[in-house]
């Protein structure tokens, strides 16, 4: 599914944000990207979705070679992805399911489909019941829930979560956590990056990697 | 395809949200709009008023021929119909000498007194010759060159000078056109990209959610589409206005002016104003988004 080799990127002002990543990630794996802020971890998340192309190395994401020359399959590329961002990237003015909805229209689903899909994922996140109220009313805790909605309604085949759990509270994040790892099933991988590494314990399930200024500097298999 | 006709629906919705999340700037663009396709309207109905006025002039240009007064009936049939057959005579009639002295007194009007005091008719039968002016030079030519022909009065200066201040306004006209229709492309251009500006967060978003960029542009399409032809309409219910004043009062002071009339015209001027708005939104719809792609 994920295949790094060797994987450096160096933005145009000559800042080197990851130095030779090697790892591989499986259907149905759940990784944790730990680090302190600076250490490459959203860099990553950017090469997993082709924001960013590596400077070296070889990248292949759901089959696809990461390359600027690809940028135009790479875009339909992210079909397949559900991205969880950091600053959610919501969109105002539109209700919570106008916004999981949006992120579902150009996959070529039945439109019946597609409201059915976003309700039962609005529903997974627990907010039913705020389908219809405007993003810009919601709480933070919402709007995040809302965001993760929006990435499994497309039943996607690797969730990509960029900080999910920053800046909530201990009880809120560990709800989330708790939430993103109830999506693991044997065909969907789930990557999220977190500094919040008192959220991961040993009862965790998944690899955990360990970033610091841009390298992964250890991994743990199976249990964390 | 099928993708953006199962979408149909939600693409207007979508312009719709955009309006109304931008409703202050989207009504001045609305407001601007109108007034750059009134002005539009009101320069092409200008234009067309002057070219349908001299074309009405052009049709009254005409030559009068004079001729051998010794030539019987049967001479002067063939000459008539000789003028007739010349490429670019529309119309030809003989003016006898009763026909050449009425028409004089209905242009002295109140001096025609003057005409008293000669004894007999001064005035000589002649043929008029209708034309078209575009063909004027070719005509004389020949109409010199026939036999029996005397003289020609041809009034070529003042029919070039009418042929002139034609071409000149078929010139401006189009030249308002174009410099009116650029101005809108580049205001409706300017437009979407602003609108595409004020949402460029969600379209940044569409973009990392893998959209296509024909899913994320429709609703701008569309947008830039509804406030050009809103403008539109905008501009033709007011010049309707304008030009029915206009008409009522050139038809008191200036009733000599041939005015085309004012249903057709104004229902020719609104149904073009109306596809100008629809074209011009359309292109500079697709000007602004494709200036934006990749931004």
């Amino acid at each position: 599914m994920i295949e790094a080799k060797d994987v450096s990127l160096r933005y145009p002002d000559g800042t080197t944000a990851l130095t030779n990543i090697s790892l591989r990630i499986e259907p149905g794996e759940i990784v944790y990207i730990t680090g302190p802020s600076g250490s490459g971890k959203t860099s990553f998340l950017k090469l997993l979705m082709g924001i960013e192309y590596p400077s070296s190395g070889s990248l292949q994401v759901l089959g696809q070679t990461m390359s600027k020359d690809q940028a135009a399959v790479i875009r339909q590329l992210r079909m397949q992805m559900g991205p969880v961002f950091q600053e959610f990237k919501l969109i105002k003015g539109r209700t919570a399911l106008e916004n999981v909805v949006m992120g579902m229209r150009f996959l070529g689903l039945p439109t019946k489909q597609i409201y059915e899909d976003a309700c039962i994922a609005l529903a997974k996140v627990g907010l039913e019941h705020k389908s219809l109220a405007y993003v810009e009313n919601l709480s933070w805790g919402e709007t995040q829930r809302v965001a993760i909605a929006r990435a499994i309604a497309r039943k996607p085949a690797l969730i990509l979560a960029d900080e999910p759990t920053g800046n909530l509270d201990v009880e809120n994040a560990l709800n989330i956590m708790d939430l993103l790892t109830s999506l693991k099933d044997e065909k969907t991988a789930i990557i999220i990056t977190t500094h919040a590494t008192h959220l991961i314990d040993s009862s965790t399930e998944g690899k955990l990697l360990q970033m610091e200024t841009g390298s992964i500097c250890w991994e743990r298999l199976g249990s964390v | 395809m099928t993708n953006l006709l199962h979408n149909i629906g939600y693409f207007f919705r979508e312009a719709k949200t955009i309006v109304r999340l931008n409703l202050l700037s989207n009504m001045v663009s609305l407001i601007s709009t109108g007034l750059i396709f009134f002005i539009l309207a009101m320069v092409v109905a200008g234009w067309w008023i002057s070219i349908d006025v001299i074309e009405v002039i052009q049709g009254e240009a005409e030559i009068n021929v004079y001729f051998d007064e010794s030539l019987n009936a049967a001479d002067l049939q063939d000459l008539i119909k000789g003028i007739g057959s010349i490429e670019g005579v529309r119309e030809v009639r003989l003016v006898d000498e009763k026909e050449a002295y009425a028409r004089m007194e209905e242009i002295l009007g109140e001096e025609a007194r003057v005409l008293e005091f000669f004894e007999d008719n001064p005035f000589n039968p002649f043929i008029e010759v209708k034309i078209h002016l575009e063909q004027i030079t070719s005509i004389l030519e020949k109409l010199t060159s026939t036999q029996d022909v005397a003289y020609v009065r041809d009034n070529q200066e003042i029919l070039e000078r009418l042929r002139s201040l034609s071409r000149v306004l078929e010139f401006s006209g189009y030249l308002a056109a174009v410099a009116v229709g650029i101005s809108t492309l580049v205001i409706v251009s300017h437009m979407i990209r602003l609108e595409i500006y004020n949402n460029r967060e969600q379209i940044n978003t569409l973009r990392l959610l893998g959209a296509p960029e024909s899913f994320i542009g429709l609703p701008f399409l569309i947008v830039g589409i509804l406030l050009t032809l809103s403008g539109g309409l905008v501009a033709a219910s007011m010049s309707h206005l304008v030009l029915n004043q206009i008409y009522a009062q050139m038809a008191g002071p200036l009733p000599f002016i041939p005015l085309p009339p004012f249903a057709a015209f104004a229902r020719k001027l609104a149904a073009l104003i109306i596809l100008l708005s629809i074209g011009l939104g359309l292109t500079g719809s697709l000007v602004g988004l494709s200036s934006e792609k990749g931004n």
